[in-house]
């Protein structure tokens, strides 16, 4: 059996995944970015393999994509993340959903993608300002309203007042509103609801760029964020496709790349 | 865990973006500045009722909404019916609005038209009065009959000081008090019209009572305090608005005796004029006074001059009532949409005599034409007078702030530094 891997090296996290002949998924792992891209990269790929108990050599191709992609000089191939995660994305929905839109949220960045009929990428929209709505902006929340990141779709849930809105645009100026808003007694629940209506407000902004079309996918890290979650589709007033792993769609379509230029390569004389 | 939920409908989402936006300059004007009266937390919360919570207030009487400041309330009140002035401050409203007219469109009247295109009222008008006043609102009139509402064209003249357009403006309001009262099958007495002239004077009163405070070397009231006070007119009970307001004026008057200040000495008291702060969109009155300064008395239809200038009744008989009613609000009227506006000056300059101000802020809505087109007149005559003045655009977004908080602080800045040197 070949096997071919796609590898997504973001700001925040290393996400590897592994398909086979048959496009099937066959492992994934994520890992901490770190401070050496290039050396966690290489490790993160190794072990995956490892627990898999694939041999090294049975990996024909690898495709790089995200922000660290040039700099992991294994790859046979390198790709923008935009283009990855439109395949991830189409892939990872299936038979279930024709994904025309798609929402990225990262670790330092926001994107929208809109797709044709057939998949290709046709018009994209990029935060281009800084953290503000990303998911650095997320863990800077839940650290100043001290919860793990992963609670934070449960308060959402639990807010029962109106949502707090942040309305910097700058991460370090609503650092200090939301520190402004917990001193004045407000509940930690309507903040963190005001956060995540906030960001969806951001995103639909994005989104809007594209133009906003049914089937709509979301990844990314903050996807796990069922508050979040909420948020954007009650602003966009739509169910959003939330795929079974957010965070790996990217690599996924990295992966999915490296197989079609594995046999392009292969059948085209 | 999976959260099992339902997507709000489009009213329900509406009303989150107008509960956020509303609670979020509540928090402001409640925390960022010191200690406000105890009496505020009547206004706070009225806020907080109506526009987070969507709390009916007249649930059980008959509403006549109005879409500018010149129906006169007097009348309205006479027959039995509430008068609720649609002016809407809201983003929200006007990100809605910005869909049906031309986007250079004043925000405020962008922002009226989305609530009507939403037909989202928490106290739903049952008839609309639309003085032509400024072209923008006119029009807007048609635009909200074309959605089926029930619309009243109230004839308003651009001129005001002829005698001709005094006696179409009383023909005008004749009319309307006609139309009104046969639309509510109430007849309009004597009696009524005089208690409601009494009771809406006692109102400006009241302002007048509270406003004057204002005038001492300590004001125990800031600006964007008493824009929320003014600005309840508009839709409260107007027998809930006269107790809290005479509590308020109650406690500030103690707060003058015990000195206290709502800003510091050193703080430039500033004259507002221009396009009317409507709350929540009371973000320049909120940076003036975030940037060290106090307002300390207003030329804005949203405030002031719903108050300034009372009915003055020479006999006190039905039609001769009527008259005077029609009277107070052409003459005393301030807009620039008047062909010329030398009051709007006089009133300001007297403002700062009287208040003694350090400076003047006019703000014009981008889009609000008669506002930008008399800015250059007004700024000339301040000049003259050797009262400094900034001009200022802005519109009802949230974002962008950053750049008007340079130039107010930098405007504040420059008149502490004069304030230093006078001393």
């Amino acid at each position: 059996m070949k096997y071919f891997a796609g590898i997504d090296i973001g700001s925040t996290a290393i996400k590897v995944a592994l398909i086979n002949e048959n496009k099937e998924l066959i492992g994934h792992k994520i890992s901490a970015s770190g401070s050496m891209f290039y050396k966690y990269a290489k490790q993160s790929l190794k072990d995956m393999l490892n627990e898999l108990s694939i041999d090294t050599n049975d990996l024909v191709y690898t495709v790089s994509t995200g922000y660290g992609r040039k700099l992991f000089k294994e790859a046979d191939e390198n790709i923008s993340e935009i283009t990855a995660n439109a395949l991830g994305a189409r892939a990872a929905a299936g038979d279930k959903c024709n994904i025309k839109t798609i929402i990225n949220i990262g670790g330092q960045d926001s994107k929208a993608i809109s797709l044709d009929e057939d998949g290709n990428v046709v018009n994209f929209a990029m935060n281009d300002r800084c953290a503000a709505g990303t998911g650095k902006f997320l863990d800077v929340v839940a650290m100043n309203l001290e919860l793990e990141v992963d609670e934070l779709g449960e308060y959402h849930f639990k807010s029962s007042g109106t949502p707090l809105a942040i309305n910097s645009t700058c991460a370090v100026f609503a650092e200090s509103e939301i520190i402004g808003l917990l001193g004045n007694d407000n509940s930690v629940e309507d903040i963190v609801a005001g956060v995540h209506y906030s960001i969806a407000k951001r995103i639909i902004k994005l989104v809007k760029r594209v133009g906003i079309k049914d089937s709509i996918y979301f990844d990314g890290g903050p996807a796990l964020n069922q508050g979040l979650v909420h948020a954007i589709e009650n602003e966009l007033s739509k169910k959003i496709f939330i795929p079974e792993f957010p965070q790996i769609t990217t690599s996924f379509g990295a992966a999915i790349l490296a197989h079609e230029s594995y046999q392009y390569e292969r059948d085209v004389k | 865990m999976i959260h099992e939920h339902k997507i709000e409908s489009p009213k329900e989402k509406q009303n989150r973006h107008k509960a956020m936006e509303a609670i979020s300059m509540l928090e402001k004007l409640k925390h960022d500045f010191k200690e406000p009266p105890k009496a505020m937390d009547y206004f706070y919360n009225l806020y907080e009722d109506v526009h987070c919570k969507q709390k009916p207030l007249h649930a059980d009487k008959v509403k006549v909404g109005t879409m500018c400041i010149q129906v006169p309330a007097e009348i309205t009140h006479a027959l039995d019916a509430v008068q609720i002035r649609l002016c809407n401050g809201f983003y929200t409203d006007d990100e809605i609005g910005s869909d049906l007219l031309p986007s250079k469109s004043c925000p405020l009247v962008k922002a009226t038209v989305g609530q009507f295109a939403s037909n989202n009222f928490s106290d739903k008008p049952d008839i609309i009065i639309s003085p032509t006043t400024c072209d923008q609102k006119a029009k807007s009139g048609a635009i909200i009959e074309d959605m089926g509402f029930d619309i009243y064209d109230m004839e308003f003249p651009r001129t005001k000081e002829s005698e001709e357009s005094r006696e179409y403006w009383r023909r005008s309001v004749r009319k309307f008090t006609k139309e009104l009262s046969n639309n509510l099958g109430k007849k309009l007495t004597r009696k009524k019209l005089k208690e409601s002239i009494k009771k809406i004077g006692y109102a400006q009163t009241l302002y007048h009572r509270l406003n004057s405070l204002r005038k001492n070397a300590h004001s125990p009231l800031l600006g964007v305090d008493m824009f929320l006070v003014t600005n309840a007119f508009f839709f409260d009970k107007i027998d809930a608005w006269i107790p809290a307001v005479e509590a308020l004026a109650s406690e500030c008057e103690q707060r003058v005796k015990d000195g206290t200040d709502a800003a510091r000495k050193i703080s430039p008291r500033i004259v507002y004029t221009g396009s009317p702060p409507i709350f929540p969109n009371l973000k320049i009155p909120y940076l003036i006074e975030q940037s060290d300064a106090i307002i300390v008395a207003d030329e804005t239809c949203s405030s002031n001059r719903m108050f300034n200038d009372m009915v003055s009744v020479d006999e006190w008989f039905l039609y001769d009532m009527v008259d005077s009613v029609a009277d107070r609000y052409l003459k005393g009227c301030t807009c620039p949409i008047f062909t010329k506006n030398d009051d709007r000056k006089r009133r300001i300059i007297d403002l700062v005599r009287e208040y003694k101000a350090d400076g003047v802020v006019y703000q014009a809505f981008a889009g609000c034409q008669v506002y930008e087109m008399e800015q250059r007149s007004v700024l000339e005559a301040m000049e003259k007078e050797g009262i400094p003045i900034i001009y200022l655009e802005s519109d009802y977004s949230p974002s962008h702030l950053g750049q008007l908080t340079t130039r107010i602080e930098a405007f504040v800045e420059s008149l502490k530094n004069r304030k230093r040197k006078a001393k």
